[in-house]
């Protein structure tokens, strides 16, 4: 499949990408880097994602994340401009994170090699999605089409376990303003058109997974459906398990939420992402 | 009236309620120059409805609206005229209630309309003859109201709002007979009252309660000596046959059972200074809010600093305070809807005893209100996390409602009498555990208590308890009844809230 096609497919650690499909769709992964007080590392490279969970966990305050330089950028689209066309480079949303500036600057730098620098507008795998729908694409016209197509289509409902990450970012004042602060509350929120607005709250786990699931349902019909979490691997399979019945024929992984999402949801986050037809 | 309290719970006084309810009526008639029969009767309508506090102050209410418009358009009544209007009553009574109970004011309403109306059958009765028939056809039901009611019978009591009724008819007819004295023979046909004692609060003093005593050689300091005792901001001045006081305190059912010893008392007024304040608070807290989309305000009943707090972090626009021991008047929750800066309304009574005063208001103002009849703060709780700021009214209610009922609500108090109720055999001060408000274990102490009600729930069902930690609850207490869930029942999750509130040392959501 790689061997056909003429352009090279770019994102950052961010999208979540499953180890299986950058083997299989050929997908070349930036690191962004997560700095724990003094300690920087490089996103599941340096550390696993259980890893950052268990410093979390152990954290009083939230790690922060920077982008990866201009030049870390340069140089990845340099060793590419001797196997490809071009590029398409398909990044975390520029209302999260400088990265896709970041992007814009390194290829700014690499002469003679065209690289289409993509806003995803998202977070986690909808990214994972968009490269997939690129690396499907047989031009670097058409990907940069049919993933442009999709960005206003993709979404990112996320059940948080607790407030207390949210909390302590200090972020999502208009989620607070419903969520309130004296009870634990089971939050559900929604990543969609460059916002995170809460969809719905609860007070238990598994009405919280109840909800999420209604709520995925009326969103029906999906192209691309994953279902992620934070160390909650059994959840998340019973979830996939059954989602897999309703939806025969449309191929469902289970993936980890990472360290940009993970660090306002924090652990036992679960998720249904997905891009709406 | 007040120790004819049937549940061994702490909670609303009949006789409070209906004293207040009627003292409304009075007012609003003192307050016009009406002296035709109908215009004074439609004052007394609207008077108590505004003023209606608890079950049978609204059905009172009602009584008051029956006879307010079976004497529509008259400036004077005959005999007969006032028996069909006593008859007329009851029915907007009967009408009022959504499954009318036999043995209680209803029947005591009926009975006296039908007594009236045979005795103005007689060519030769008058006025007074109907009154006093209606009178005694309210007693002769009041002692019955036992054989009708088991919950009468176990307790030993006649029914409290029936009796109530008795005393209004009673009233009437001594100042019909223009008597000089207002004296009401309290004994006669009632059987010995059960003692409630309520316990004076830990802190905070929520109600302003003034009124006046009517005696003859009053002893004002030893008035003021205790009524010292019952709260602050005291102020006791006067004559040896009229006293005024006034007194903040949180328990004003206490203070008028205590100064009603010393003497007839007239003007009462009851206001909750907390209301008033938090009211003004919460505006200003709303006014700094986006306005919500869909355009609908959050009205809760509750009392307790932290059950106040939890209410408002969840979005509640208005608290009027109140609950189980003092039920706030339609009027109460009408000021706090209209004062809400939203035409459509969901309002929560949180109690059982506030869900009929509760219900009159949306007839009563121009804004669309939707009661939703939480039963307790649990249920008011789940309501209140489910209503969504960005979603319709309609869908809003469907899911309140269906968030409330899903939630099981177990409190836990001490008896405050003996009794036996509902098969149990209870003793005053024992550890009492209630599930959805029926009595349902009696024990020894508040961990006990609880893992029997949690026990016959069946945990299985359930993932977690909310615990609302009572002003009356100590840290040992709280400590020992966490540790005895977690032990006892490792599959649920344990979440402590600070509540406050009064009476209940421990409330529970469990879901």
């Amino acid at each position: 499949m790689t061997s056909k096609r003429r352009f090279a497919v770019v994102t950052d650690s961010t999208a979540d990408l499953p180890d299986e499909w950058r083997d299989r769709y050929g997908i070349e992964v930036v690191p962004l880097k997560v700095i724990f007080g003094s300690e920087t590392f490089r996103d599941r490279v340096d550390m696993t994602d259980d890893e950052f969970f268990r410093r979390l966990a152990a954290s009083t305050k939230l790690p922060t994340t920077s982008a990866p330089s201009p030049g870390e950028f340069a140089e990845v689209y340099s060793r590419l401009a001797k196997d490809y066309d071009g590029c398409i480079s398909i990044h975390l949303g520029a209302q999260l994170s400088a990265t896709v500036e970041a992007a814009r600057v390194g290829a700014q730098s690499v002469e003679g090699f065209r690289v289409n620098v993509i806003d995803s507008e998202t977070v986690t795998m909808p990214i994972a999605f968009l490269c997939k729908v690129a690396a499907e694409c047989e031009t670097l016209e058409g990907a940069t089409a049919a993933v442009q197509e999709r960005i206003p289509k993709c979404r990112v409902l996320a059940l948080l376990d607790t407030l207390r990450y949210l909390e302590m970012g200090g972020r999502l004042s208009r989620a607070q303003a419903m969520i309130g602060t004296m009870l634990d509350l089971k939050p559900l929120l929604l990543v969609a058109d460059r916002e995170i607005k809460p969809v719905d709250r609860v007070r238990t786990r598994s009405r919280a997974i109840q909800r999420m699931g209604e709520y995925f349902r009326r969103e029906l019909p999906v192209e691309h459906v994953a279902v992620m979490h934070a160390q909650a691997p059994d959840e998340a399979e019973t979830i996939a398990a059954q989602l897999r019945s309703e939806l025969p024929g449309q191929e469902l992984v289970v993936g980890n939420i990472g360290c940009v999402l993970g660090s306002h949801t924090g652990p036992k986050a679960l998720g249904v992402v997905y891009i709406k037809k | 009236m007040n120790r004819l309290n049937v549940f061994p719970v702490p909670d609303g006084d009949t006789g409070t309620n209906m004293l207040l309810t009627l003292q409304s009526a009075v007012e609003d008639i003192k307050e016009s120059n009406a002296a035709e029969v109908s215009k004074i009767a439609k004052l007394a309508s609207h008077g108590s409805l505004m003023g209606a506090r608890g079950n049978s102050g609204v059905i009172l209410s009602q009584i008051f609206r029956g006879f307010a418009r079976a004497v529509e358009g008259k400036s004077e009544l005959t005999p007969r005229e006032l028996a069909a209007a006593f008859e007329e009553a009851a029915n907007a009574a009967y009408r009022a209630v959504n499954k009318p109970t036999e043995g209680t004011i209803l029947t005591v309403a009926r009975e006296a309309g039908r007594a009236a109306s045979t005795a103005a059958s007689d060519a030769d009765a008058g006025v007074p003859g109907v009154i006093a028939a209606a009178a005694a056809g309210a007693k002769a039901a009041v002692i019955k109201t036992p054989s009708q009611l088991q919950i009468l019978r176990d307790a030993g009591v006649v029914d409290a709002g029936g009796y109530g009724l008795q005393i209004i008819l009673e009233g009437m007819l001594k100042t019909v007979e223009q008597a000089e004295s207002f004296n009401i023979e309290t004994t006669a046909g009632v059987p010995r009252p059960a003692q409630v004692v309520l316990d004076l609060p830990e802190g905070g003093w929520g109600y302003c309660t003034e009124f006046l005593i009517d005696g003859t050689k009053l002893d004002v300091d030893r008035i003021r000596g205790e009524i010292e005792a019952m709260g602050n901001s005291v102020l006791v001045v006067g004559e040896p046959e009229l006293v005024k006081v006034h007194v903040h305190t949180d328990d004003p059912t206490g203070v008028i059972t205590l100064a009603g010893r010393f003497g007839k008392l007239l003007k009462l007024n009851v206001g909750d200074m907390s209301t008033q304040h938090k009211r003004i608070l919460d505006s200003e807290a709303a006014a700094g809010r986006p306005p919500r989309s869909n355009g609908v305000g959050l009205v809760a009943v509750v009392a307790g600093s932290g059950l106040v707090d939890i209410f408002r972090g969840l979005g509640v626009d208005a608290i009027v305070e109140g609950g189980q021991t003092m039920n706030p008047s339609t009027q109460d929750m009408l000021t706090a809807v209209d004062g809400v800066p939203y035409n459509e309304v969901v309002l929560l009574p949180n109690n059982g005893n506030v869900i009929l005063a509760a219900s009159q208001v949306p007839s009563l103002t121009q804004k669309k209100v939707h009661v939703i009849e939480t039963h307790s703060v649990p249920q008011g709780v789940a309501a209140v996390v489910a209503f969504r700021p960005d979603r319709h009214v309609a869908e809003n209610v469907a899911a309140m409602k269906a968030e409330a009922a899903r939630v099981q609500t177990i409190e836990v108090t001490h008896a405050v009498r003996d009794t036996r109720s509902n098969g149990l055999k209870v003793k005053k001060g024992d550890v009492i555990g209630l599930i959805n408000d029926k009595l349902e274990f009696a024990g020894t102490d508040y961990a006990e208590v609880v893992n029997k009600a949690l026990g016959k729930l069946g945990p299985d069902a359930y993932e977690l308890v909310t615990v609302y930690r009572g002003q009356g609850a100590s840290d040992d207490e709280l400590a020992n009844l966490e540790s005895a869930i977690r032990a006892n029942f490792p599959g649920l999750e344990v979440e402590v809230q600070q509540g406050g509130q009064q009476h209940y040392p421990f409330i529970l959501s469990v879901e």
